[in-house]
């Protein structure tokens, strides 16, 4: 039984990624479709880094000494500066180890 | 460039992902552990399924004795959001042979998608892009199986090294940071941000890609709004 429900939860999370691009939808999609492209990696990806960030734990807001909270927000400022994606990486996990560990 | 040093490239930038990955494939394997799968269902369920956070959802579900109605329903919520993944990328790979989409859609996960879209976007008249996403893709499969094999045999002796977790939320960070080019992709961050954490402390299992739609609505509606003025 637990065996038919990983290969279903399976089938199920491949169809999610396969219907899209299986020829299903036409190429000639409709201008706002198209439009709203741009917008999908910073819509998905912001509500990952949000919750990543643990700013409301168990329904109460954490915010003064969640050191991720801080250590984003000086990634944020290096990807601006800089863009560079292991700049970004080393100086955010560096200040959030150097605050949670002083 | 060749397709090779293209797929070389898609390896080499998912690589630094990988010490955020590996924690979160080791605290996978011991949770499926002690929610009494079996070491092969447990292992198996990692290239059957291959999406982190939905597997995590479904060892805890399954310790709760959860009706497994719940258990399929939360997985495909979780996993809903690859469904926009693919369709911001049918432009690049709607013209690949039927076995080359079949498996890039069995890769296609959140840090996959993230360094291979951002590549994608910025070199959009290349044919041979898919490599990227392909050695990506293969990167991420290939730790995502070792580092859950590992938290199946440590068991419950959690590693020290969890924090190294932080890593995927803030490459998230690096790849996105640069895409916000205007007033309305950043309104999506902030509409998208907000939601997310209003609808997930309301438990909508949705939550993910319910924030994000809402987001992609609010760009569109103020690139067109600032076209009209």
């Amino acid at each position: 039984m637990i065996w038919s429900l990983i290969i279903l939860c399976g089938v199920i999370t491949f169809l999610i990624r396969f219907i899209p691009i299986s020829g299903i939808i036409s190429s000639n999609l409709p201008l706002f479709v198209k439009q709203s492209f741009k917008y999908i990696p910073l819509a998905v990806l912001t509500p990952i880094i949000v919750n990543d960030l643990s700013i409301i734990e168990n329904k109460n807001f954490f915010i003064i000494e969640n050191f991720k909270l801080y250590a984003a927000l000086i990634a944020i400022l290096v990807a601006i500066i800089w863009n560079n994606v292991l700049a970004t990486i080393s100086i955010g996990m560096a200040s959030f180890l150097i605050m949670s560990n002083f | 460039m060749k397709k090779w040093q293209i797929f070389k490239q898609g390896v080499l930038d998912e690589l630094p992902l990988q010490l955020g990955v590996f924690p979160f494939g080791i605290i996978y394997g011991v949770m499926a552990i002690e929610s009494g799968l079996t070491f092969l269902q447990a292992l198996l369920m990692s290239s059957i399924i291959f999406g982190g956070a939905s597997q995590i959802a479904f060892v805890q579900l399954l310790s709760n004795s959860t009706p497994f109605g719940i258990v399929v329903t939360t997985v495909g919520a979780i996993n809903s959001r690859h469904l926009l993944y693919s369709i911001s990328m049918v432009e690049y790979l709607n013209k690949l042979s039927i076995s080359w989409r079949v498996i890039l859609a069995y890769l296609l996960t959140d840090e996959a998608y993230a360094v291979s879209i951002r590549k994608f976007i910025n070199h959009s008249n290349n044919f041979i892009l898919h490599y990227h996403l392909l050695g990506s893709g293969i990167t991420l499969f290939v730790s995502w199986q070792i580092s859950t094999l590992f938290g199946i045999l440590i068991g419950d002796d959690l590693p020290e090294f969890l924090d190294l977790q932080f890593i995927i939320p803030l490459t998230f960070i690096a790849i996105i940071v640069p895409m916000i080019k205007s007033k309305s992709t950043l309104l999506t961050v902030i509409t998208a941000g907000i939601l997310a954490l209003i609808f997930k402390n309301l438990d909508i299992n949705f939550w993910i890609i319910l924030s994000g739609l809402f987001g992609i609505l609010v760009g569109i509606v103020s690139n067109r709004l600032d076209k009209k003025l």
